[in-house]
This record gives structure tokens, C-alpha cells and sequence, in this order.
């Protein structure tokens, strides 16, 4: 654990001229997303502009101290399901609307596979998760449908999980 | 069982921000006693994942699923005219949470509010909120107060106790760093097999402390004279210089120790007896509630398959970080995908009869040849035990003990990878049913080795008469032990080095291989069944499997990062881990127990050496102890304890009575609910209907309402007087198609 300084002092770390050691007057500091993305935990991952988008106060991915606190805090290994299944929802609803929709499931599986699928695969497989999540048949996955789905899947909660 | 190794340290240095983050007094002290004692909530919930059957968090998350609704309006920002509603429904919601969270107890309320989906400073207001409203309401009742605020410090100085053990035992947890870099690489699935070493390294940990505090430091206050000469040899063997040390059975005294005439007496018989029990009973409740935990986190809902495509897209594996490694994944998860897509395509074609027939006749085959082969190698080793004593009396060298270890061990090697090319014949349904049965081939060899050899050392060995007995099967237990882990030294060392350079000289089609999982923790299973069985006749074998297991780690783990490519399937890890938690504790555990079980009841102990030599079977030294017990007036608790609830069988048989009945009703319970969740799926379904149909009325009512408009003017007027009341209600629901509440308001009317 050589790099053992606390979560603190991996935010100072990302910007040692921005941030301040003492934050006794509160200052409204926040963290440029560029330098969020290019930590070694999430420089590689296909989500992290998501993840900081929706851990940010105006989801542009900037984040401040509290932002960099409650990210690492959901994605430990400690939070409950629903607390996970929640943000997970966020992260996966590209479009901000509430719902993952086809057109989000769409960007969610471009970003996993990388444009290794033929675009008619893509709409075939967002069309296959559609049909087996989508609980009420409305077309779109609500919170709910996608807790349920998590609820059957016990290896989520050992896989949305950054280790810091 | 895993997660409460790992301190969340994130949640520590939550506690350790704020004393940085400082802003003014007050809530300076809410935001750190809130955070800090989430910390401690933290660590005492450390060992319930979510707290899903905690009721009052259930009331809570569906306060906070209203809340998610209106959240979820503010947040993200739908167009509309719904902020007034929202808002007022926020405020009502948040009441209504308010209100809900002041009768909890500070514990219960922290838990509640942590498991909100709000940011930190939206929670330390929130808790800042109940407090005022706390202390508005019970500045009356002074005394109570004094009271439970003296329980409060006591239980917080209590919490903070424990966060600092934890936070200290964090420090001194074991390869934290590798196992972030092997999850990093290889993703969660690899990982497990390290966490369940570790897990068993505790085990052995424990074991060793017990017996070396009970058993071997009292046997060093009184040893005996070793006159035998020490050869190099002896490590390989195990006998010879060994055979008068502490490692073996034979080498203790049977008689009280006393050091002076006012040193309190130690029974040794009885100290070796219970260290062994202390040792195999925790053993058996920790395995017990880790596969209860495991199993209550793990199980699925059987009516919904679990083949689908959903999970291979929502559970991307976060804890990758290597650009190879992610890379890599990206392109096996695509492979995959069009492989899940294929079989979707393919699921609808029949097989022939004749097809079905040549499958079924394939798996009959396998499983034929499969036990036979596991038949005729315990037919082997028996054979080969039976005749090690003539064949040991006629060859002098003292290595040829190892002659049996050595034939088992190769059996252990080449049999698994046998029964992995069946695969070549036989065709399964799906991979995961593959990897089960071929979990069970080998799970049924091992365990029918074990067995066998059990069973000669049971009824051969100990009654052939011959002295010190239990030294000579402490002996074999070793050896099959240290061959073992000779065996897997060479296959990880030479044999995964081989492959990977076999691998890259031709390119076509091998390439690198990928981490066996299966294979390996079976061989963890083993090894650590044979140190169960072995610890009561070789108390030193925990220490020896603590040194195997923490050289084997660093030797897995270098192997794993030269040779070893990440795995191309997605391995539902959980599943696998209950699973083999299932496993070590049931053809293993309930094995050894019966095993130890048969030795202390049925067997005479040897004559000459050993803690109970004399005594007609091992359990007469407690049914002494009781005796001498029975003669001391302090201690007839014990005796009657013993001889009414041990040792009666109407106790036995209410308690087994009572256990089936609360089991039945557990049973009906469950099935209950299964009924209940597929009647509140079908009512999904239905209200999203209903949902569609009303859509569709409205769509056809603003049809109808445009057409009246254009076509006359103040004729319809009224009509549409009439009708806009209606239409501006209907309106507000097109948009807030999520409160079913106005919609179903709405239903009569239409």
C-alpha cells in the first residue's frame, strides 16, 4: 500500500496547485474532468466520463471533494444494492431522461465492445435486453426493471466496484 | 467471509477527511459524528451485504423510491410544466422521510439515510433536519434522555474501538496490493480463487495458534529424550528423527503436567481431545455461516433463466484497470455476445430423435467411463497400500515410502485432465452444466481417494497391531501432503512455463492458456481436507499447510502473470464460490467428521505412545474426566449437562423434531412467496397495458378534440368546455405517466 494516503490525499493529488491542503474555508474547488479521467482506476474504464457525469454537481464531470467522496463511496465494495443499482441506472441512462432507452442501450454496448459489432448486431442485442428486461413492455428500461434485472445477476455487486 | 477482510477504506478515510475538511463548529460535529459513525455503522454492517431484511431500511427504500421519482424529475431536468408538483411532492416526500426517521433509533436512522441516493452534503443536511426536529420534540423527557445518552457514548466509544481494531487489521491484511493488480488484469473471477486461499490460509492460521498454544507448548515443558539421528531425509519422509518431535501423535504424554507442587495440572489427554474439537467446531460454524451468507447473497430466482444477454451488458467488470486487460475483455465480451446471439438463433431448432439418442448415449458413456476409471484407480491404491508393508519389509531404501503418495498424487495429475477431454465427445446444453459435471467427476475421485484411503488406515492400519499406530498414519498423511505440494510446485513452475513456450512457437491455434479454476481450488479442497483429518494424528500439519499455502500463493501468482491470459468467458464467479464453499464443507467436512469420529469411538489407541495409551478407545478419557467430575460437588452442573443432554437421546430426537417443523414451515413460507412475486409480475404487465391503452384513448380524445376546434367554433365551444377540465387532467398525466396514482384516478372517469 505505497501510494496509502487517503482519499483526500488522492484528490490533492490530481491537482496539487488547485486544490488546498487546508480546507478550513471551504473553498468551492473543483477538479477539471481531464485529470478525474486520467486516474490510474478509471483512465481505461469505457464509462468514465459517464461515471464522473453523474457524480458531478452539474454533470459536466467536474467534480469537487464531496463529488470525489461519494463517487468512491458507491463504488466501494461496502454500499448496498439498490444504492449501486441507483447510480448504475445513471451511469447507463445516457440520455438523462430517467429511462435507458434503445438509444442508450445502444451507446452502452458501443462502449463495451468497441465497435467490434456490426451495427445490426447492436440493434439486434439492445432489441434481445429490451425484450428481456423491460418488465411493464413500454419500450424503455425504467429504475425499476433494471433493479429487478440486477436483483438476478449476484455478480454485480462484486463487479460495479472500484478498488481505490 | 471476503469482504470483511478488506476494511472499506474508503469509508475509513471518510472518517479521517473531515478532520481536514474543517469548516465551522457545528457542523464540523454533525458531518463527523454522521460520517464517522457511517464508518462505524460500516463496519459492524460488514457483515450483511445490503440490508435487505432490515424492515425499517425496507419502509425506507420505499419512501425513498417516491423520492427516486421525484429525484429523478428535479434531477434530471424533464421538460414540462412539473416543477410546481415535483416540488411540492419533494417536500411532501421529504417529510414524510423526515418523519419516518425520527422514532429509529440513531443506528437504524444512519443506516437509512446512508442507503439514500443523495450526495454527502444532501445527507448531512438531512440528518442535520432530524435532529433539529429530535431535539424539538424531546427536550421534555430529561431523565430518559440522560440515560440513553450515556448508553449513546458507551456503544459510540464502542463502535470507535472496533473501527480502530479494523482499521489496524487492514494494515496487517494480506496482499491487498496483488490482489488489486490480479483483479485489475484479470478480473474478478481469477480473484476468487486467491480469496479462497487466503481464506483457507486463515483456517490453518487459527488451527495452528489453538494447537500450539494447548497442545505443543505444554508438551515442550516435559520432553522426552530423541535418540534417533536426523538425516536429510526425514523432510521427504517424515519419519525417523520426526517420529520422537512434537509433530506426531506418538510423541505426547499421556499423563497430567505439573510443574511444582502448586502449578495447576494440566490433563494432557483431555487438552488434546478438546484442542482438536475447538479446532473442527469453529471450523464447521465458520464454513456453516459463509455458505448461509453466500448462499442468501447468490440465489436467483429459478422461474427467470439466467442464459440472457442483460447481464452480459449491465455487469461490465469495474474492476479492470490495465488497458491490455480491458482491451482484451472488450473483445472476448463481443465474442461472446455473438456466440448468445447465435444460440438464441439456434435455440429453436429441434433435435432429431436419432441425435438425441447419440447425446444421450454420449453423457451414459462418459459417465461410465468416468467412474470406472475413478473405480479402478481406488481398486490401485488400495491394492498398493495393502501390500506396502511386504513390499517395504523387501526394499531397504527409506524412500520407498513414497511410492503410494507419489502413485496418488500422479492419479490426482493425470485423471482431471482426462476427464477434460470427454468434452471432445460429449455436447452440453450449456457451458455452465459442463463445468459442473466436470466438477463432480473430480470432486468423486478425489473424495473416493480420500475414502479409500481412509478407510485402510481405519481398519488395516490401527488394528494390525503394530505400535504407535496413529505416528504411522501422521506419517502418510504427510507424505501425501508434501507430494502433493511437490507435484503442484512442478506443474505451475515447469509445466505452465512449458506451455506458454509451446504455446508461442506455433501460434495457429493454442496461444496462451487460461487459469483453470475449477482444477485449482479442487486441489485447495484436498489439501485441506487431508490437514483435517491429519491434525488429530499430526498436530504440527496446520503449520506445514500455512508454509505450503503461502509459497504456493506467490508461485500461482507469478505463473498467473507470465503464462496466463485473462479468461474469454464471463465465469459467474459467485455462483462458482457458493459452490465450492458447498462443496468443502459437505463431501470434505462432514468426511473428516465422520472419519475423527470413527477413530475416537471405535478404535483402541495404541499401548505404548500417545496421550490415551492404555485407555480401551480414545473416548474414555472423557467419560473419566465425567467420573472424576461426578465425585466433585462444584462441578455436577457438567455431569448433568453431559449425561442428560449429550448424552440422552430423547434430547436428540425433540431437537431433531423441532428442527423439521420450523424447516416445513420455512418451506411453505418460501413457496408462498414464489407464488406471490410471479401474481406481482403478471400485474406488472398488466398496469403497463393499462398504461398503453390510456395512451392510446388520450391520443384518440386530442384527435377528436383538434378536429371539433377546426371544423366549428362556438357550437362546440361548449363541448370542449365541457371537456377540457378532463383533457387538462389527462394532460398532466400524459406527462407524469409515473404517478399511477392520478392515473388511476383518471380510469372511472374515462
Amino acid at each position: 500500500m505505497g501510494s496509502h494516503g487517503g482519499l483526500f490525499y488522492r484528490y490533492q493529488d490530481l491537482a496539487p496547485q488547485l486544490v488546498p491542503l487546508d480546507y478550513t474555508s471551504c473553498p468551492d474547488v473543483k477538479v477539471p474532468y481531464e485529470l478525474i479521467g486520467s486516474m490510474p482506476e478509471l483512465k481505461d474504464n469505457p464509462f468514465r466520463q459517464r461515471i464522473a457525469q453523474v457524480f458531478s454537481d452539474d454533470g459536466d464531470g467536474h467534480m469537487t471533494l464531496d463529488n470525489f467522496l461519494d463517487m468512491f463511496s458507491v463504488m466501494s465494495e461496502m454500499a448496498p444494492r439498490d444504492l449501486k443499482a441507483y447510480y448504475a441506472f445513471k451511469i447507463y441512462d445516457f440520455n438523462d431522461d430517467g429511462y435507458i432507452c434503445a438509444w442508450d442501450l445502444e451507446q452502452t454496448v458501443t462502449k463495451l465492445t468497441r465497435g467490434e459489432l456490426s451495427a445490426e448486431e447492436v440493434s439486434l442485442v439492445c432489441e434481445k435486453v429490451l425484450g428481456e428486461a423491460d418488465g411493464d413492455h413500454d419500450g424503455r428500461l425504467s429504475l425499476e426493471d433494471f433493479q429487478n434485472m440486477i436483483l438476478r445477476a449476484p455478480d454485480f455487486l462484486s463487479t460495479f466496484h472500484i478498488r481505490i | 467471509m471476503f469482504s470483511d477482510d478488506q476494511l472499506n477504506e474508503i469509508i475509513v478515510e471518510a472518517e479521517n477527511v473531515p478532520s481536514r475538511v474543517v469548516p465551522e463548529k457545528t457542523p464540523v460535529n454533525s458531518s463527523f459524528s454522521m460520517v464517522s459513525s457511517i464508518s462505524d455503522i460500516d463496519m459492524t454492517d460488514s457483515q450483511s451485504f445490503g440490508n435487505p431484511d432490515d424492515k425499517k431500511s425496507k419502509q425506507l427504500l420505499r419512501f425513498s423510491t417516491s423520492l427516486n421519482e421525484s429525484f429523478l424529475q428535479t434531477l434530471h431536468r424533464s421538460p414540462g410544466s412539473v416543477g410546481i408538483d415535483t416540488s411540492h411532492e419533494n417536500i411532501q416526500g421529504g417529510q414524510k422521510l423526515i418523519a419516518s426517521l425520527i422514532p429509529m433509533t440513531s443506528r437504524d436512522r444512519i443506516k437509512a439515510i446512508r442507503s439514500q441516493p443523495r450526495t454527502m452534503e444532501e445527507k448531512r443536511n438531512l440528518k442535520k433536519m432530524v435532529d433539529k426536529e429530535k431535539s424539538k420534540q424531546s427536550h421534555r423527557i430529561l431523565e430518559f434522555n440522560c440515560c440513553a445518552q450515556c448508553l449513546n457514548s458507551v456503544s459510540q466509544a464502542y463502535r470507535r474501538s472496533k473501527n480502530s481494531l479494523s482499521e489496524l487489521l487492514s494494515y496487517i491484511s494480506l496482499w491487498q496490493k496483488t490482489f488489486k493488480v490480479i483483479g485489475g488484469k484479470f478480473g474478478t473471477s481469477v480473484l476468487s480463487y486467491f480469496n479462497f486461499l487466503r481464506w483457507l490460509l486463515k483456517f490453518n492460521i487459527f488451527s495452528f495458534i489453538v494447537t500450539f498454544s494447548f497442545i505443543i507448548i505444554p508438551q515442550f515443558t516435559v520432553p522426552e529424550k530423541n535418540t534417533l539421528q536426523f538425516t536429510g531425509l526425514e523432510f521427504f519422509t517424515g519419519a525417523g528423527y520426526f517420529q520422537d518431535t512434537v509433530m506426531y501423535y506418538g510423541f505426547y504424554t499421556n499423563s497430567t503436567v505439573q510443574h511444582g507442587s502448586s502449578g495447576a495440572p494440566y490433563n494432557m489427554q483431555l487438552a488434546y481431545i478438546f484442542t482438536t474439537g475447538a479446532c473442527l467446531i469453529v471450523c464447521f460454524f465458520s464454513l456453516l455461516f459463509s455458505m448461509a451468507r453466500y448462499f442468501r447473497n447468490n440465489f436467483i430466482n429459478p422461474h427467470i433463466y439466467s442464459r440472457g444477454i442483460t447481464k452480459l451488458i449491465f455487469c461490465w467488470d469495474f474492476t479492470v484497470t490495465h488497458e491490455r486487460a480491458v482491451k482484451l475483455k472488450q473483445k472476448n465480451l463481443s465474442t461472446e455476445i455473438r456466440e448468445n446471439l447465435s444460440e438464441i438463433r439456434q435455440e429453436n431448432v429441434k433435435l432429431t430423435l436419432n441425435q438425441q439418442l447419440i447425446h444421450v448415449s454420449a453423457h451414459l458413456a462418459a459417465w461410465v467411463v468416468s467412474t470406472g476409471v475413478a473405480i479402478a484407480c481406488c481398486v490401485a491404491v488400495y491394492y498398493l497400500a495393502e501390500n506396502n508393508s511386504e513390499f517395504l519389509k523387501n526394499h531397504q531404501n527409506p524412500g520407498a515410502v513414497l511410492l503410494l503418495p507419489f502413485l496418488v498424487s500422479c492419479i490426482n495429475l493425470a485423471t482431471p485432465r482426462l476427464y477434460s477431454l470427454f468434452r471432445l465427445v460429449e455436447r452440453y446444453e450449456t457451458p455452465r452444466r459442463e463445468v459442473y459435471v466436470l466438477l463432480i467427476r473430480n470432486i468423486f475421485l478425489k473424495i473416493s481417494i480420500i475414502g479409500i484411503l481412509c478407510y485402510y488406515w481405519l481398519n488395516i492400519v490401527a488394528q494390525a497391531g503394530e505400535e504407535c499406530w496413529e505416528t504411522l498414519i501422521g506419517q502418510e498423511i504427510y507424505r501425501l501432503l508434501l507430494m502433493d505440494f511437490v507435484f503442484s510446485l512442478a506443474d505451475s513452475l515447469l509445466g505452465e512455463f512449458l506451455r506458454r513456450l509451446i504455446g508461442m512457437q506455433f501460434p495457429t491455434s493454442l496461444g496462451l492458456q487460461e487459469f483453470d479454476i475449477a482444477r485449482n481450488v479442487l486441489e485447495l479442497i484436498y489439501a485441506q481436507t487431508l490437514v483435517w483429518i491429519g491434525t488429530f494424528f499430526c498436530p504440527l500439519l496446520p503449520f506445514i499447510q500455512m508454509i505450503t499455502l503461502f509459497i504456493m500463493f506467490y508461485v500461482k501468482n507469478i505463473s498467473l502473470m507470465m503464462n496466463f491470459q485473462p479468461p474469454s468467458k464471463a465465469w459467474r464467479a459467485s455462483q462458482m464460490m457458493t459452490f465450492f464453499i458447498f462443496l468443502l464443507f459437505f463431501p470434505s467436512f462432514t468426511g473428516v467428521l465422520c472419519t475423527l469420529a470413527i477413530t475416537i469411538w471405535r478404535l483402541k489407541p495404541s499401548a505404548d505412545c500417545g496421550p490415551f495409551r492404555g485407555l480401551p478407545f480414545f473416548i474414555h478419557s472423557i467419560y473419566s474426566w465425567i467420573d472424576t467430575l461426578s465425585k466433585r460437588p462444584g462441578y455436577l452442573w457438567v455431569v448433568w449437562i453431559y449425561q442428560n443432554l449429550i448424552g440422552s437421546v430423547h434430547f436428540f430426537f425433540i431437537l431433531t423434531l423441532i428442527v423439521l417443523i420450523i424447516t416445513y414451515l420455512y418451506w411453505q413460507i418460501t413457496e408462498g412467496r414464489k407464488i406471490m412475486i410471479r401474481l406481482l409480475h403478471e400485474q406488472i404487465i398488466n398496469e403497463g397495458k393499462d398504461k398503453m391503452f390510456l395512451i392510446e384513448k388520450l391520443a384518440k380524445l386530442q384527435d377528436m378534440e383538434k378536429r371539433a376546434n377546426t371544423s366549428s367554433f362556438t357550437v362546440e365551444r361548449r363541448d370542449v368546455e365541457q371537456t377540457s377540465p378532463l383533457h387538462v387532467r389527462e394532460h398532466n398525466a400524459a406527462h407524469d405517466l409515473r404517478f399511477r396514482r392520478s392515473v388511476q384516478e383518471e380510469n372511472p372517469k374515462v
